[in-house]
């Protein structure tokens, strides 16, 4: 539970990033996703049913800030959650390259999923360019952010006592 | 069983609340006023910190600025340095002070042309993804605000209120792809749903292949949607396509709010209905300037119709521009050229 909490502080400055300082950058409509590398992180080192809640409130916590559907990044968070869990019962994930790989994946995983909810769940129109164009760099710039994030999230673990 | 449970209780987990997800989505598909019970705990508690956050990167960027900008200055120069920087500070908040002026009797100019009941909220973040167009305002429940709500700038159309919280809330914006806006154009009339692009555009859709629509034509709210009091500017028409073949013609609008710059906003509580009646007196004490004998009758009020969020097709076009003979609100817009209070063209 004490990770559970530490990730959703980490949740909570992500998303005050993205809702406040990201869109000062001059990135155009590419949106660094934070919640993503977080989500992973979750299922790396929570591998337990907190694991899988705590994917689901960041979904929901994305929700609340993005849109106006609520539980479609709660679905596509608690999917990444348990597809890495799955993926880390067969594979060896702990390093670097492995990590930045699957949040690479994820955030690929997570766009799509989005997707197909909007046009096929709830037949909303999706502009298709944006998951050709921009995704991409949304998930090259998630990766090369998580080496970061994960050794803050593992320095704060240490701090908190929770290894 | 037990350990069955325990050995795959990540697995039913996930299950379980990808299930919820689906749960929730379904539950709020098409619906304005949404079961989201943890949505407005996560805004209120999310608002202070964009505030601050939003009011400081402001002062930052603009201290950045300016020091850039006074680092070439000679060092024996310094004392006046000193002078003309404690000038330009004090410059600097005046003409802050000055825009925030402008900015509000803009605003105040605009909501008094408006008659409805308006509350001013001030933009403190924006939408979380690149995918979604959406922003939080400072204004929540306990100003008055609902999901629904219409979301005007005094350039024109904003979007809707999509959740609410105490003391925030968000707006989609109109250029948001799931947003749906019922417009007209102002020249000739034609009607159609201008809907948002992801290139921070609009187009409008559904305009009949025979309409006239042109270039710089002015794209206004018809007041059909049950949201939008009618005659509020939304854009202009920057591209209009006409395929070969189809029965509607397509025009890529430019909203005439600039959502990248926006600061405050106004959101509009009465209903659209109750704003158009006033509308209507207005117009109609502008025509007869001299009190008739003869009543004018009464606009009867027509069921809106439904607003376009997800799960929800998009508005059926209207087959012909004429008005229906139950609409009066129909018939302003397609056969009453009449000025608007407040033009904005």
């Amino acid at each position: 539970m004490g990770l559970l909490t530490l990730v959703m502080i980490a949740a909570v400055c992500g998303v005050l990033l993205e809702t406040t300082i990201f869109h000062l950058l001059p990135l155009g409509p590419v949106m660094p996703d934070l919640v993503v590398i977080l989500c992973v992180y979750l299922a790396l080192r929570e591998q337990s049913v907190v694991g899988a809640l705590g994917a689901f409130l960041l979904g929901y916590f994305v929700d609340s800030f993005s849109g106006d559907a609520i539980g479609l990044h709660a679905f596509a968070m608690s999917l990444i959650f348990l597809l890495v869990y799955l993926l880390a019962r067969q594979l060896w994930m702990d390093n670097v390259v492995a990590n930045v790989a699957v949040v690479f994946a994820a955030s690929l995983l997570k766009a799509l999923s989005v997707a197909l909810l909007l046009v096929f769940y709830l037949s909303a129109d999706y502009p298709w360019r944006h998951l050709v164009s921009t995704v991409w760099i949304e998930a090259a710039i998630a990766a090369a952010f998580s080496p970061f994030v994960f050794s803050v999230l593992d320095g704060g673990r240490r701090v908190w006592g929770l290894d | 069983m037990s350990e069955f449970l325990r050995r795959n209780q990540v697995l039913l987990g996930s299950g379980v609340f990808l299930l919820l997800s689906l749960v929730l989505l379904t539950v709020n598909r098409g619906r304005v006023r949404r079961f989201d019970p943890l949505g407005a705990v996560f805004l209120e508690v999310l608002r202070p910190l964009q505030a601050v956050t939003t009011q400081t990167t402001g002062a930052l960027g603009n201290l950045w600025t300016r020091y850039v900008s006074l680092v070439g200055i000679d060092a024996e120069n310094r004392e006046l340095k000193l002078r003309l920087r404690s000038l330009e500070a004090e410059h600097r908040r005046d003409a802050e002070i000055e825009l925030e002026n402008r900015r509000l009797s803009r605003l105040l100019d605009f909501q008094g042309d408006v008659p409805s009941q308006l509350v001013t909220a001030r933009v403190i973040a924006k939408d979380a993804s690149g995918l979604f167009q959406s922003f939080t305002l400072d204004r929540g429940e306990g100003s008055g605000i609902k999901p629904g709500m219409a979301v005007v700038c005094a350039d024109g159309v904003v979007g809707r209120i999509a959740q609410v919280s105490p003391h925030a809330s968000r707006v989609l914006l109109i250029s948001d792809h799931n947003s749906g806006v019922d417009a007209l154009v102002q020249r000739t009339r034609a009607r159609g749903i201008v809907e948002g692009a992801l290139n921070r555009t609009c187009s409008m859709k559904f305009i009949k292949r025979g309409d006239e629509i042109d270039v710089n034509d002015v794209i206004v709210t018809s007041g059909l949607d049950g949201l939008f009091p009618k005659g509020i500017l939304i854009g202009r028409v920057s591209r209009v396509t006409r395929k070969d073949f189809g029965l509607f013609q397509v025009a890529e609008v430019v909203p005439a709010a600039d959502f990248a710059k926006l600061e405050e906003v106004l959101v509009l509580k009465s209903p659209p209905r109750e704003v158009n009646a006033a509308i209507d007196a207005l117009e109609r004490a502008r025509a007869t300037p001299e009190p008739t004998a003869t009543p004018t009758p009464e606009p009867t009020p027509t069921p809106p119709p439904a607003v376009r969020r997800h799960g929800t097709p998009p508005p059926a076009p209207r087959a012909s521009p004429a008005p229906a003979a139950h609409s009066p609100p129909a018939a302003r817009a397609t056969a009453a050229p009449a000025p608007r209070p407040k033009p904005h063209a």
